[in-house]
């Protein structure tokens, strides 16, 4: 089950490289976390009520229901439809991202075999995604891109987290969460500032500032 | 005590937000730079039995080198509140706009707070990152284009940052399984177990992501723009306090890799980047145009001091401690500074700026003593934390690398020098005079602060001594 939903996860972000339609991405986000969601059910050991409420929370409300639902209403009242011609063109991005998806899986299998905790498709996937985030940020063009491939990242890095098992202290996980939301919520904001003070959404508008 | 140093702020913070009137803004600003000081002078004092209740206090607690770096928070932070008051007289804000200054102010005061003090790794992620969502919007406070390019890219590239310095820590999670926990002071006593390949791995991607907030070369982009664009007491705490208490957070990680005999590895990832900050900062100081950018590339010059203080060992990190501190306070002087110039002529272009000593000689004689402190002419405590650089190089005998540390000096020297001299002492030309005059609270924090830093550097009073030598022996000889 856990590995069914791994891979989903995996394809997931091999349809962000292939996709041009922002609101696209914004799904796929949306799905990341109902995913999300899934996989911490799937690998809870007990039921502790506050733990799980609070995954809930984190996973099914926050990343899968409330960012993704405020992403797309700012890119309706926006009137943002597709990502503008990227640096690279989508075909070569898919090529990338089977390569960086070969990557993953071979520090994975290299490294479960130092460390035999390590869950090798866990680990390969959530590199691979953390990886896949920095290289869409890196070529594609488009300020809310970047908002929605850092929410990936996030995802990548929350994946890998559950990957290590290691508990982390209720009061740290609430930091976290509460520093993401945070995150998100500015990047919006100063977003629609950047939209209606510079008329555009596009990185090479901001180089006012440079020496 | 702790529990006051890191509340106060908030509920002071909460106090504005509810009355939103100009008195409370004012008296939240000195009143949350009082009790800091007060607090911590009271804890000096010996009243250290008061931490906060129960298991809190192993998340948060004062140890020898929070103490030391929250004193120098106290001291730049009390300066620039002092001088924000002038900051609002000048600018008319409105109270609802004061009142969003202050009251992010006061969060990202205690959110540094919470920085130093945190003793649990991720905790400490949480505070950083907590530091850059609250002065991201006083970056923007003056709502210019400018500004706003600044805090996106701050706010942007710090987060993505700060998020690989998580993945860093879900590594060091992994390599550290005997220890079970992301407490300091577990992770020290376990580190000689702990599995070296994932904590060398975990200590580059804590490198990168702390090294961001640092604002280390090479990913110090947002650096310049940030420090340039904020309002000058806004600048004058970013380069003063938030770069330091980012560097604490990597000291802390860095004494684990010691404990792990890793420290041979941490070196050359500190070394690499610390002289990389010093070369980058050489480069753009000779073409630079802005006096504010111009300051905030010396802030990555420090900062590249300090890792190279701290991967020398011995002598070298009592000099990076003391570095820290004498550039904190330097370095507010010359922000706030700025802001007088800013606002005398109305430009952060350095050519509009000439012969300040003629027209107004307090701001003229202020630039340039604080840039002498700054560059480390004796008696001012830099030129001591940089005599020790160097025999700390010959000790750790690395003395070839004396030559290019000496050589990136020079030209930062050479660059910063001719361009202070210029708006000093250059002949004004056609170029308007500032006439207008500035109120006595636009000098005192200055003056006060270089008084401090005198003292510091001629006498090296025991007591200050005392507390350094705490500090750096937390640190693994």
């Amino acid at each position: 089950m856990t590995d069914v939903l791994l891979i989903l996860f995996g394809t997931t972000m091999l349809y962000v490289f292939a996709a041009g339609r922002i609101e696209a991405y914004i799904k796929t986000l949306s799905l990341q976390g109902l995913l999300l969601f899934f996989l911490v059910l799937a690998n809870i050991p007990e039921l502790n009520w506050l733990n799980l409420t609070f995954l809930v929370v984190e996973t099914l409300l926050i990343k899968a229901i409330l960012i993704p639902y405020f992403l797309l209403t700012v890119i309706r009242r926006n009137e943002i439809g597709r990502e503008v011609e990227p640096d690279i063109s989508q075909f070569y991005s898919l090529l990338f991202s089977v390569l960086i998806f070969m990557f993953g899986f071979l520090v994975a299998y290299w490294a479960a075999s130092i460390e035999s905790t390590i869950l090798p498709l866990y680990f390969g996937v959530s590199i691979a995604l953390i990886i896949a985030s920095l290289f869409l940020i890196v070529t594609r063009k488009r300020i809310i891109t970047h908002i929605l491939c850092y929410m990936m990242l996030e995802n990548g890095i929350f994946l890998l987290s559950l990957s290590v098992a290691g508990e982390m202290p209720m009061l740290v996980n609430l930091g976290v969460l509460l520093d993401l939301f945070v995150g998100i919520y500015l990047l919006v904001i100063f977003f629609n500032k950047i939209q209606s003070m510079y008329d555009g959404s596009h990185i090479d508008i901001l180089t006012e500032l440079k020496d | 005590m702790l529990g006051i140093i890191i509340l106060s702020p908030i509920v002071l913070g909460i106090a504005a937000i509810s009355l939103r009137s100009h008195l409370m803004n004012r008296i939240a600003l000195v009143g949350s730079a009082l009790i800091n000081v007060l607090a911590l002078l009271v804890w000096w004092s010996g009243y250290r039995a008061h931490g906060l209740p129960g298991w809190l206090a192993s998340y948060l607690s004062i140890d020898a080198m929070a103490f030391y770096f929250l004193a120098i928070m106290s001291l730049v932070y009390f300066g620039s509140t002092i001088y924000t008051l002038t900051y609002f007289k000048e600018h008319h804000f409105s109270a609802k706009q004061e009142t969003l200054f202050v009251s992010v102010l006061m969060f990202f005061l205690s959110a540094m707070i919470g920085v130093v003090t945190a003793h649990h790794l991720a905790l400490l992620w949480v505070f950083i990152e907590a530091t850059t969502l609250t002065s991201a919007l006083l970056i923007y406070f003056e709502q210019r284009k400018a500004s706003l390019e600044a805090a996106w890219k701050y706010i942007y590239i710090c987060s993505v940052g700060i998020a690989l310095a998580f993945v860093g820590i879900i590594i060091l999670s992994i390599g550290s399984k005997n220890v079970g926990t992301l407490f300091f002071n577990d992770l020290y006593h376990g580190a000689a177990g702990c599995n070296q390949f994932w904590l060398k791995l975990s200590f580059a991607f804590i490198i990168v992501g702390f090294g961001t907030k640092i604002g280390v070369a090479p990913i110090h982009a947002w650096l310049p723009d940030a420090h340039s664009e904020a309002p000058s007491p806004v600048s004058a705490l970013l380069s003063g306090t938030l770069l330091n208490t980012a560097f604490l957070g990597l000291v802390r990680v860095y004494n684990i890799m010691k404990y792990a005999e890793l420290q041979n590895f941490a070196n050359i990832l500190l070394l690499l980047t610390g002289f990389m900050s010093l070369f980058v900062c050489a480069v753009f100081m000779l073409q630079i145009s802005n006096y504010k950018r111009m300051l905030a590339y010396s802030s990555i010059e420090n900062m590249g001091l300090l890792f190279i203080g701290l991967a020398l060992g011995g002598p070298g990190v009592f000099a990076a401690f003391l570095h820290a501190c004498a550039h904190s306070i330097s370095k507010t002087c010359l922000f706030l500074t700025s802001g007088n110039i800013l606002s005398l002529y109305g430009s952060k272009q350095i050519k509009q700026v000439k012969g300040m000593i003629f027209s107004q000689p307090l701001t003229g004689w202020l630039w340039l003593i604080s840039f002498l402190a700054l560059a480390g002419m004796p008696p001012f405590p830099i030129f001591l934390s940089k005599f020790l650089l160097i025999s700390a190089f010959i000790k750790a005998d690395l003395t070839l690398l004396i030559i290019p540390f000496f050589l990136c000096l020079i030209v930062i020297f050479y660059g910063m020098g001719g361009t202070v001299f210029n708006m000093v002492f250059g002949s004004p030309g056609t170029l308007p005079t500032a006439s207008a005059r500035l109120s006595p609270s636009a000098f005192i924090p200055q003056l006060v602060l270089l008084m401090i830093l005198l003292g510091i550097g001629v006498h090296l009073p025991p007591y200050f001594l005392n507390f350094l030598q705490d500090a750096v022996q937390f640190l693994k000889p």
